[in-house]
């Protein structure tokens, strides 16, 4: 399918309503960055989206959208709950895959001399690598407690503190998970993978808050020029996948039986009616997965403390080691928006795309009301990450959603054959960055020139409107499974 | 677990990993996609306790069955930590396949994971005869 393509101003770009779409598309951009988009399937993708039935407003894709599988990454679709569809394709596999970010007040100048000793004790401790096991084994009830309170269940255990479940995207449990939903092979794969890191593009990594863009925000968030961070991403691991794995199967079949009438441009789209049975049944499945990912995260960050403390040899309290926030950026929920004058409750699917909610927005905690959600986009190893604050133009133009990373320029394979014959860890250790990878190819297929420009992304929903730019990180040491 | 290399060509996709495999028969074809599928993701000698199972796939039609197939392969290793070492198609139609596979667990001290797969997509999925000697298929694999 041809895709025209409609600038209609620096960032925005349209993809008229023709065809079988129900709506148009929605693409912000910048002239440089649309390019890339132009050249893979990505566009057609976003299209494709806009012909599900219920879709509200716009088919939209923010500015790292690449090509997906049914999805674009990147895609984000918000649809009515009386006449539309949820899409385990539009979540994705690894479902609440997303972020966190914990501040210090350890400084740049005391931890470089460490750096290395740091990586290493975090590397030992934090299970990370494809099939990677904790040193939790879950048993199948207490696997079902998780499901359904999430990180809570973490802090009850001793992970952290109930004070950072104010500072977690939905306090850190989505509600109305159903673990008798579940497949005996979700359980299964889910015992062993709490608290681990898992492999590809998910990292841990220790930086340093080198430029701040709004002094003010910046000092809500407590972040200040020098100061050391952690940056976390990773998912739902094999638990999120079954499930996911499990309703694509369900609803394909019954599209294939004839008892859903769906006419899709692509297989992967598979979806059932939100008021359905299918529907209904896969959107509390993929809450017990959300609740997993954020157990995991809080589990890691509690052991991501503990080396610290242990490699510097301080106390809590000079380490200052707190969460700013955790979002996820692969995910579906009911939420209100104000549709043609009027509030709606609509089912948003964000794949690779982040909250970004206002000031003043009734679902932030008190913490962020002033300030709004931070909102927190990381890089590729070689660059930067970034803070950012939810904004106002987030409600009115994207269903409260944002940008979620750099976004893959190049196919893993391309990566591979530009990485041949290099060293990338002695290339990034001598821009100062010391990286541990379980996966012999992980380095190559994730090295710097395999994603865009992380700063004409965030620059891109900075001037939308979409999100406020709060301050820059600059990498000093990675963990990569 | 492949020590040779089975004969397959990579689709370069942004994100993920495709594969484009041709076989003399549809046996043949949803074999080599197994085989191919556990050479991209791991190395290693077959050593341990074999296992032989009987395994049966249904799937809607034949890029479903082969989307289904390989997502049961994938399983082995994902959920049940065993390496395919061996793999016959015994019969097959085009909804649905009896197989006998052999596997050993899986030991991270013996098998090298080159390549964590997550899920194999119906993204691109298709099965198609191309000439009469060969059956091409291409389908996409999530990583």
């Amino acid at each position: 399918m041809a895709i025209t393509l409609k600038k209609l101003d620096p960032y925005r770009w349209l993809i008229p309503k023709t065809g079988s779409m129900r709506v148009p598309g929605l693409i912000f951009s910048n002239d440089e960055l649309i390019k890339d988009v132009q050249e893979d399937q990505s566009l057609t993708q976003v299209a494709n989206v806009a012909t599900l039935p219920g879709i509200v407003g716009y088919s939209l894709a923010m500015p790292d959208i690449h090509r997906g599988y049914g999805f674009p990454i990147g895609g984000v679709a918000a649809f009515d709950l009386d006449e539309g569809i949820i899409s385990p394709g539009g979540v994705g596999y690894d479902i609440n895959c997303g972020c966190r970010l914990l501040t210090t007040r350890l400084r740049a100048d005391e931890i470089r001399p460490m750096i290395k000793d740091l990586v290493s004790a975090l590397f030992k401790n934090i299970p990370c690598g494809a099939g990677s096991t904790s040193n939790i084994h879950l048993s199948k009830k207490e696997e079902e407690q998780v499901a359904v309170q999430g990180a809570v269940w973490a802090v009850k255990k001793g992970f952290g503190s109930t004070e950072d479940l104010e500072r977690i995207e939905d306090y850190g449990t989505m509600e109305g998970a159903d673990p008798s939903l579940l497949s005996e092979r979700a359980i299964k794969r889910g015992k062993d993978q709490l608290g681990t890191l898992g492999s590809g593009n998910h990292f841990l990594e220790i930086q340093v808050i080198d430029h701040i863009y709004d002094q003010e925000t910046a000092r809500t968030f407590n972040l200040s020029e020098g100061r050391i961070t952690v940056f976390l991403h990773t998912g739902s691991r094999g638990f999120g996948h079954q499930i996911c794995d499990d309703f694509l199967k369900q609803m394909s079949m019954s599209i294939s039986d004839g008892k859903e009438q769906f006419v899709l441009p692509d297989r992967q789209l598979a979806c059932a009616y939100l008021k359905s049975d299918q529907g209904r049944h896969y959107l509390a499945a993929m809450a017990c997965a959300a609740n997993y990912a954020w157990a995991n995260r809080q589990v890691l960050m509690h052991w991501t403390e503990e080396t610290f403390l242990k490699t510097l040899l301080i106390s809590p309290k000079d380490l200052g080691m707190n969460l700013l926030y955790d979002v996820c950026h692969n995910i579906a929920k009911k939420e209100v928006h104000n549709v043609e004058g009027s509030k709606a409750t609509l089912c948003v699917h964000r794949k690779g795309a982040t909250r970004s909610l206002p000031p003043g927005h009734p679902l932030l905690s008190p913490i962020y009301r002033d300030s709004g959600q931070p909102v927190l986009i990381p890089g590729d190893m070689g660059t930067y990450s970034y803070v950012l604050a939810g904004a106002e133009g987030a409600m009115s133009q994207s269903f409260g959603s944002t940008c979620h990373g750099a976004g893959r320029v190049l196919s893993r394979t391309k990566a591979l054959k530009k990485a041949k014959g290099r060293a990338i860890n002695r290339e990034l250790e001598d821009k100062g960055i010391y990286v541990l990878s379980r996966g012999k190819r992980t380095l190559k297929e994730e090295i710097p020139e395999a994603y865009k420009d992380i700063s004409q992304i965030v620059d891109v929903v900075h001037k939308s409107g979409l999100a406020n730019k709060v301050a820059r990180l600059k990498s000093l040491g990675v963990i990569k499974g | 677990m492949m020590s040779n290399k089975p004969d397959f060509n990579i689709i370069d996709h942004t994100a993920d990993l495709g594969i484009k495999v041709r076989g003399a028969d549809l046996k043949d074809l949803f074999e080599k996609a197994a085989r191919s599928m556990i050479y991209i993701m791991i190395r290693g000698n077959p050593v341990g306790k074999t296992r032989r199972l009987k395994l049966s796939v249904t799937g809607e039609d034949l890029a479903g069955l082969m989307v289904r197939w390989l997502g049961e392969v994938l399983y082995l290793f994902e959920g049940e930590n065993e390496v395919l070492t061996k793999v016959r198609v015994e019969s097959i139609s085009s909804t649905h396949l009896d197989s006998t596979l052999e596997t050993v667990p899986y030991k991270p001290e013996l098998h090298e994971i080159l390549c964590e797969i997550k899920a194999v997509t119906y993204h691109q999925s298709e099965v198609k005869k191309k000439t009469t000697t060969g059956r091409p298929v291409s389908f996409l694999i999530y990583r």
